[in-house]
């Protein structure tokens, strides 16, 4: 990877009509259009705070730090899911299975700490469990060529099996240790004590997608897989590691879950799939519109809980989430392909 | 051929895209029973055209002239395209190989129903028959389509275009492309039906970037450049070089230098008894700054033996030796490393990332150069990724665009540019000016030339005779897999390649 050329000026001998110089003004100064493209779902988002907060039933609860800490607490978790969605997304890959393990991971984390292991062996554990599940995936998908759709679908299947088995379908709540509740349920700064854990996971998974040749390497399989293997990418590999991640986020939500709620639930992985699968789509509204992205993963999460949170104090029925969130993740794949069809239309029209 | 009657004609044909004049003001008309050419290079207009006329695109002003009626160009929808009976051949494959030839004439046409929308299976293959033979299609309709000859196949989809046609003077066929896809062999069977359509009054507008090729089927041709009609001429007043002068505004010879640096003397890559799939026991040397073509028929194996070379398909059997040293290929990887770079046939299936911008498309066969003290540089990479469309001439809205938005020849150049910038030793180059137009393909030709110069090795597969004659300083005939002749310049030209490959594929094996 050494021999890259240094600029020699030599032009193409056979140059004919003189190429149009690509100024800076054309590449950078994106239009106006296009930045209420990138944050409407920001501007949405705020529409929804604002509105919850002068209309007339939520108004005096909704704008309370009360509840947007409880907001804001109780979305980490999620959101750890959604990104856990969304490093097999941008190559094009399913991972159904992250719900379901982070399910697994924050049941065995909280039996492993109601039986007295110590707190950072146990968040181990659930991390470690994650990984290898996510192990698992990516073995079935690159070895055994399972399309990843199906293969994850059946090791959710199993995981549940799993958790049922172990805990009869009981929460798993005694002895949790009393630092592991506060830390869950507290907060630094007046901002929840897991938020900070959300940053931390984010900023990790923007980097490792944004700054690294692997982020830009998954990014290729996701566009052209057979292009990606003849510029020498490990694809296989790549695709694997995609899996790994995914089950390694899975696991850290599982153990953050934990805290948040002071024990397991079996039930709670099944919740997650879907907002997180929604939040991960409509992450290609925002923020880099037509592409999956961290920064628009997180403002989905938020848009959705803020809108789910300002219903439910109306007294909305409960039903009325599920709604929202299959609405949001239609529109959110919908939105996503117009957006990428839109910017190629733009792009050839100003060619 | 008579000149009957105008079947088309367009009067003042405008359209703009913003501040873009892609069409301006185009006129010309096209008799009844012709194979009419349209040319032109990359972005003169001539697709923004085709989708007016399939009614795709509106057009901004100007009337169509269809046998005697006068339509506003304005109006012009996909069905009132269809009653004015245009009937459009894309040149993407729309197609299915794995399924029937009567189930792909009905595809986008309509089943033979009865009751309940049930498909009348026999009556359903009595017409596919009907329509085979009125086409003059050696097929069976239960044929599996894939099973045809890729020339055939594009004559069902010629076939199915106009099969409700009542009378072949009723409509006019557009085929975009047609032979794009059509090994060197099968074209002329194509053409000859083409011809025999027109015979029987089909009035065809043909566009194509062979040249040679409208040349011998075309009664008339019309030349576009930057959305205006540089001429309509008869066939008898078109010559080869006339056209591409038309096309280009230059000669192609020109284009390309011709004082052809001699290759040096030191043998960069040598290559014993290389066995892979259908390539047999190839052995040869590459010199520093040669130009080695590879001449064969599809199937030969010369695909095949570029991609072992790259460690994209596994050897069987062979030595690889590069500049002495014993070369080992467990995959592209290590090609790479080793300084080998490959230029793949298919641009859209295994080169272009085509939702990734330009720069980085430009950068992900180097992208670890950019990863510095832990961090990418993007700016360095776009920095870099505007100095190459500079060089490379790569004309796009900018490097952040993505590049599907880009015309074929662009991309092409784009994924030259990737390759090229690595500084390879050798160079591996399989159909470099396949579906680019004659100015795109001159440009291509003039950087073959400047990586020749500065010492890289250049193994070109190519099925265009000329390109080889044009560029190759020696020339391997492929048959079969195996390599049955070399040539050496000065004795490389078109016609005596095209002569050894004829000759070679009729000896039986």
């Amino acid at each position: 990877m050494t021999a890259v050329e240094t600029e020699d000026s030599a032009p193409v001998t056979t140059q004919s009509p003189p190429t149009p110089a690509i100024t800076e003004e054309s590449s950078r100064r994106p239009s106006a259009l296009g930045v209420l493209e990138a944050y409407a779902l920001v501007v949405l988002l705020v529409g929804v705070g604002v509105f919850f907060s002068l209309y007339g039933p939520t108004s005096s609860t909704f704008p309370t730090s009360g509840n947007l800490q409880v907001l804001f607490g109780g979305q980490a978790v999620l959101a750890i899911v959604a990104l856990a969605v969304l490093v097999p997304l941008i190559c094009g890959e399913f991972d159904l299975s992250v719900g379901a393990v982070a399910g697994l991971c924050s049941v065995v984390c909280a039996s492993a700490l109601s039986s007295g292991v110590a707190v950072p062996l146990a968040v181990l554990l659930a991390i470690g469990l994650g990984m290898a599940f996510g192990i698992v995936n990516a073995l079935l998908i690159t070895r055994v060529k399972i399309n990843s759709f199906i293969a994850t679908l059946g090791v959710a299947a199993i995981v549940d099996g799993i958790v049922t088995q172990k805990t009869g379908g009981l929460a798993v709540v005694s002895n949790i240790p009393a630092i592991v509740t506060s830390f869950g349920s507290g907060n630094w700064l007046g901002i929840p004590r897991p938020a900070y854990v959300l940053a931390a996971v984010a900023v990790a998974v923007y980097y490792v997608l944004a700054h690294t040749p692997y982020g830009r390497y998954i990014q290729a399989l996701g566009s052209n897989r057979e292009a990606a293997r003849l510029v020498g990418l490990r694809t296989d590999l790549l695709l694997g590691l995609t899996f790994v991640a995914a089950g390694t986020l899975a696991g850290t939500a599982g153990a953050l879950q934990v805290a948040r709620a002071g024990g397991a639930d079996p039930r709670v992985g099944a919740t997650f799939l879907l907002p997180a699968f929604a939040a991960a789509f409509l992450s290609a509204a925002a923020i880099k519109p037509g592409k999956y992205n961290v920064g628009g993963t997180l403002v989905a999460v938020l848009f959705l809980a803020a809108l789910n949170s300002g219903l439910n104090l109306t007294g909305a029925e409960p039903y009325v989430s599920q709604y929202v969130n299959g609405a949001a993740l239609l529109i959110g794949v919908g939105l996503a392909a117009y957006l990428g069809r839109k910017r190629l239309r733009q792009a050839t029209a100003r060619r | 051929m008579t000149d009957g009657p105008g079947a088309l004609g367009l009067h003042g044909v405008s359209k703009a895209y913003g501040p873009t004049q892609a069409l301006d003001g185009v006129s010309f008309e096209v008799a009844q029973g012709t194979v009419h050419a349209l040319l032109g290079g990359n972005g003169c207009g001539k697709s923004t055209l085709i989708k007016i006329l399939a009614g795709v695109v509106e057009a901004d002003a100007g009337e169509l002239e269809v046998r005697g009626g006068r339509h506003d160009a304005r109006d012009v929808t996909p069905s009132v395209a269809r009653q004015l009976g245009f009937r459009f051949v894309h040149q993407q494959r729309t197609t299915f190989a794995d399924m029937s030839v009567a189930d792909n004439l009905a595809i986008g046409h309509g089943f033979v129903t009865g009751a309940g929308r049930r498909v009348q299976w026999r009556e359903q293959r009595a017409h596919a028959a009907a329509t085979l033979e009125r086409f003059g299609i050696d097929a069976k309709p239960s044929q599996a389509l894939g099973s045809l000859t890729p020339a055939r196949q594009t004559m069902v989809a010629v076939a199915r275009a106009l099969q409700d046609q009542q009378d072949a003077s009723d409509g006019i066929l557009v085929l975009d492309e047609p032979t794009a896809a059509l090994p060197a062999g099968e074209v002329h069977l194509l053409l000859d039906a083409l011809r025999g359509y027109a015979g029987h009054g089909q009035t065809i507008l043909y566009v194509s970037h062979r040249l040679d090729e409208v040349l011998a089927v075309a009664d008339a041709a019309t030349v576009l450049r930057d959305g205006a009609v540089k001429t309509t001429s008869p066939r008898a007043a078109l010559t080869h070089d006339r056209l591409v002068e038309l096309i280009v505004g230059r000669a192609l010879e020109a284009a390309v230098a011709t004082t052809a640096a001699r290759p040096r003397d030191a043998t960069i890559l040598e290559v014993r008894n290389l066995r892979s799939a259908a390539v047999r026991d190839a052995g040869f040397v590459l010199r520093e700054g040669e130009v080695l073509g590879v001449a064969g028929l599809l199937g030969s194996g010369r695909s095949t033996l570029l991609r072992a070379l790259f460690g994209a398909v596994p050897l069987e059997r062979g030595e690889l030796r590069l500049a002495g040293q014993p070369l080992l290929l467990q995959g592209p990887r290590d090609a790479m490393a080793a300084g080998i770079a490959y230029v793949p046939e298919d641009r859209i299936s295994e080169g272009a990332f085509g939702d990734l911008s330009v720069d980085e498309n430009l950068s992900m066969a180097t992208v670890g150069t950019y990863w510095v003290r832990g961090r990418l540089r993007h700016r360095d990479a776009r920095g870099d990724a505007r100095g190459l469309m500079r060089r490379y001439g790569i004309r796009a809205a900018s490097e952040r665009a993505p590049l599907a938005s880009l015309s074929g020849g662009n991309q092409q150049k784009v994924m030259l540019a990737r390759w090229m910038r690595r500084r390879p030793r050798v160079l591996l180059l399989d159909e470099p000016t396949q579906g680019v137009d004659v100015g795109a393909r001159a440009e291509i030709y003039g950087l073959v030339r400047r990586a020749v110069d500065a010492g890289t090795g250049i193994i070109l597969v190519s099925s265009d005779a000329e390109e080889l004659a044009l560029l190759c300083d020696r020339a391997l005939i492929l048959r079969r897999g195996v390599i049955v002749d070399e040539v050496e310049r000065p004795h490389i030209t078109d016609s005596g390649l095209e002569q050894l490959l004829l000759e070679t594929e009729a000896v039986p094996s």
